[in-house]
């Protein structure tokens, strides 16, 4: 395969659908008075985080692309560019997409990132553009490291990254409700995602999905969203500010704060940098995991439902379906 | 596409889209009733047990008093943010007062008080 190989960048190829759809999208709203709501300094800091990934792919993609292309060097394998192969790196590339994404809400360094989409009080089409500024720091580009190493050629693996996050563009609304039984058994949906961007206890560390949810069911992550528990979106710790700046980079601030206060021990500095959020090394703050116990603790009917099904490891966990 | 075409989609768009919702009145505050203050509270700290709770007149904040200590509720675009009130400066202000968190994520709110209003926060608020 030819080194100049090169595929547009459907990311910035959908800018115009983009806001024609969020335009559609609002007005909607507006006919109807239901299914979401737009705020407008919500929305603009939400489309600024977009602008400001796409410029920081612009200027930094060059990072992840090269260390791909030495990838692609080095091995022998070539699975060239035929549709079967676009297929086959789109559904591997997803489920990359699953684990990164996981590894973004389970360790700090790479939720210091992915942080901000989840920042927005507010779920409509303008938070799926309130994007990352700092990926490229996170070095999750190493998991698409076996795709390439497979013979997938590293502009075949980008366009298929790029495809993935604008399926996702349009779950981002609570405009549609729930979508044919089939559909969302195997596709990644707005209620299924609705969900992921919940800061229910209940709805915490679950759809970590990209565009199909089987990983999640597979992985056991799922949580379907319900009927009697409507999603609060946002963080659990809100900001109190729309200033992009801050947006972008509350988290690797407090990392800094975090790793270099005096008289931690080494281990304790890690922890502040790689462990799950909410890590303190006085228990000051809270994990998910806690903050799921703690609701169990006041509310210990939900024991068992849908997001509060931990069990203690044991052999019963390998037969889960 | 080229660099210049994206950069007039992008502005434009944004531009186009913050006029259509401030001209349809999506940029009000959130305004606050007590018992919706106490309901937004709880939403962010929910094992808060709230003593009391104080809305400014103009509805765009709240002084809750906490088992936990006292803490600020404000309006956020058309949600609510809060804080507790630990690690902060109190600056005068003319419409009211300005609250300076040591908060990187929640630099700054101006609450706007009346006289009588103004000197009761500023009693609650600074720690004893
Ligand atoms: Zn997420
Ligand atoms: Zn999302």
């Amino acid at each position: 395969m030819t080194e100049t190989l090169s595929f547009p960048d459907p990311t910035q190829l959908a800018v115009p659908f983009f806001i024609a759809a969020i335009l559609i999208e609002f007005l909607w709203i507006a006919m109807k008075k239901r299914g979401g709501r737009y705020e407008t300094r919500d929305a603009v800091t939400s489309l600024v985080m977009g602008a400001g990934s796409v410029a920081e792919g612009i200027l930094l993609g060059f990072i992840a692309w090269g260390f791909l292309m030495v990838l692609w060097d080095l091995t022998p394998l070539d699975l060239g560019t035929s549709v079967w192969a676009l297929v086959a790196c789109f559904v591997l590339d997803d489920l990359r997409y699953y684990w990164v994404h996981r590894f973004g809400h389970r360790i700090r360094w790479v939720w210091a990132s992915h942080v901000n989409h989840h920042s927005s009080q507010h779920y409509n089409l303008t938070t799926a553009l309130r994007q990352t500024w700092t990926g490229t720091f996170t070095f999750m580009m190493v998991v698409k490291a076996p795709l390439v190493l497979l013979g997938f050629h590293p502009a075949l693996v980008l366009f298929a990254g790029g495809l993935n996050l604008i399926y996702q563009f349009w779950i981002h609304t609570e405009a549609i409700g729930k979508l044919p039984g089939w559909f969302e058994a195997v596709m990644n949906t707005p209620s299924h995602h609705r969900v992921h961007h919940g800061r229910n206890p209940r709805y915490l560390d679950c759809n970590y999905a990209g565009v199909f949810i089987v990983w999640d069911r597979m992985f056991g992550t799922f949580v379907p969203e319900q009927e009697d528990e409507k999603v609060d979106y946002g963080l659990v710790h809100n900001l109190g500010t729309f200033n992009p700046l801050r947006v972008a980079f509350h988290e690797w601030l407090g990392i800094w704060r975090d790793i270099t206060q005096p008289g931690l021990t080494l281990r304790q500095r890690l922890a502040y940098a790689f462990a799950p959020p909410g890590y303190s090394h006085d228990g000051s703050r809270e994990t998910s995991a806690q903050i799921k116990a703690r609701h169990l603790a006041r509310h210990p009917q939900d024991r068992g439902t849908p997001g509060f099904t931990d069990r203690p490891p044991g052999p019963a966990q390998g037969l889960r379906s | 596409m080229p660099l210049e075409f994206l950069l007039i989609l992008v502005i434009g768009g944004i531009s186009a889209i913050a006029v259509i919702l401030h001209l349809t009145g999506r940029s009000h505050r959130a305004v606050l009733l007590p018992e919706d203050a106490r309901a937004a509270w709880h939403r962010h700290f929910p094992d808060d047990m709230i003593v009391d709770v104080t809305v400014a007149h103009d509805g765009h904040a709240a002084l809750v008093e906490t088992e936990q200590g006292p803490g600020l509720l404000w309006s956020f675009g058309a949600d609510t943010v809060g804080r507790h009130l630990r690690d902060f400066d109190l600056l005068d202000h003319p419409q009211g007062l300005r609250v300076l968190f040591h908060d990187f994520t929640a630099p700054q709110v101006t609450l706007h008080l009346s006289p009588d209003e103004r000197r009761d926060w500023q009693a609650r608020m600074t720690p004893r």
